[in-house]
């Protein structure tokens, strides 16, 4: 194999996602039936003779045929739009503009503060870490994960003070959509 | 394994460091000697590899946030279904009859007598614990991602039971997951 094996194209259903030839095990073999007749007829011949098939029928039978064949095809352009945003949904839940502050305990008796999401409401966070430093006479850093998702942290069990401070400083960001993570819990700073 | 894991399941991601990284590479090279030549395609030297670590030891190979492979505590790294789709000849094979399908797509262990039935076909020189492609009678692509409990001999000979664990498959949480950040 001195060649470089190509990367194999495999057709994609865009309803479900699967590869074409999986919708009819997939979740909604239904929906996904007028996307195949359009771009895979040759994977479900049998599909594509039905589609003629109620077409051959007595016309009053065509026009319901019809209408029933690009309803779901009309309809599928918008419906695929909420299965598109499926996958991205969840990063969409994520954005949601709201802080989160978890105390972390560590050696015991020491802890350190971490704010999330600070960021979402046009905050610069190097600008942030350096306030809350300030206030607090405390080390505070921005901790830089792999991807996009920045946190500061502050050293010391500051959770109840920075409430006040938050609002205070930035008054974009609203007291209710301050979090707070108890116990695994997300509980409301208000 | 993946048959509801979602996002928050990743407790964390690195950046790996280079040795770490070139480990990596190596296993993989040596797992998928049919990978070589995209290797390093797949796995830029320059972009970073991030490794993110998932609850269960199990450990995603990410790069340019897309999951490339995955594996198991120290296991053989596994491709991902969209990348066995794109390469389908790096790995042995197995084929399971179509009655399979569905419970294969609904996350159910492979059993013997669904690739020993005329619609399966067994490649014989699998051994016991190799990961596997899991092909479908009368499709073109892979289905599923399994590892075997068994060798190809054993499924033929003992034919009950589970042969192969399925490890991922289509429309599972790391199938819907094409994208991680």
């Amino acid at each position: 194999m001195a060649e470089k094996p190509e990367p194999v194209k495999v057709l994609y259903c865009g309803v479900c996602g699967l590869p074409a030839e999986y919708c009819e095990f997939g979740p909604d073999f239904e929906k996904c039936k007028p996307w195949l007749i359009q771009n895979a007829p040759n994977l479900y011949p049998q599909l594509v003779n039905d589609l003629k098939e109620v077409d051959g029928v007595s016309d009053q039978l065509r026009v319901s045929g019809i209408t029933e064949a690009t309803g779901p095809s009309g309809s599928s352009a918008p419906k695929q739009e909420p299965a598109k945003r499926l996958p991205g949904g969840k990063t969409k839940k994520k954005d949601k503009q709201e802080v989160i502050i978890e105390k972390v305990t560590r050696n015991k008796r020491k802890s350190i503060t971490t704010l999330k999401g600070l960021d979402l409401f046009g905050v610069k966070l190097s600008d942030a870490s350096k306030k809350l430093g300030k206030k607090f006479a405390t080390g505070a850093s921005v901790v830089k994960g792999p991807t996009e998702k920045d946190q500061i942290d502050v050293q010391g069990d500051i959770a109840y003070d920075i409430v006040e401070f938050i609002t205070d400083t930035w008054p974009d960001v609203p007291e209710t959509a301050i979090y707070f993570i108890e116990d695994g819990k997300k509980v409301p700073a208000v | 394994m993946f048959k509801k894991f979602t996002a928050d399941e990743v407790s964390g991601q690195n950046q790996v460091k280079a040795s770490v990284q070139r480990k990596i590479r190596q296993s993989i090279a040596d797992e998928y000697p049919g990978l070589e030549l995209v290797l390093d395609d797949l796995l830029p030297k320059k972009s970073p590899l991030i490794v993110a670590k998932c609850q269960n030891h199990l450990n995603l190979v990410v790069v340019n946030n897309v999951p490339l492979f995955f594996n198991i505590r120290d296991g053989p790294y596994m491709p991902t279904l969209r990348l066995l789709h794109q390469y389908p000849t790096i790995m042995k094979k197995l084929q399971v009859d179509r009655g399979a399908i569905k419970f294969v797509l609904a996350g159910a262990n492979i059993m013997c007598p669904g690739l020993t039935s005329p619609g399966g076909i067994l490649d014989e020189e699998v051994g016991a614990d190799t990961p596997v492609a899991i092909m479908a009678e009368g499709k073109e692509h892979a289905l599923a991602i399994g590892f075997t409990k068994m060798s190809a001999k054993d499924i033929k000979s003992i034919n009950k039971g589970i042969g192969v664990d399925n490890m991922h498959y289509l429309n599972d949480g790391l199938w819907k997951m094409e994208r991680l950040d």
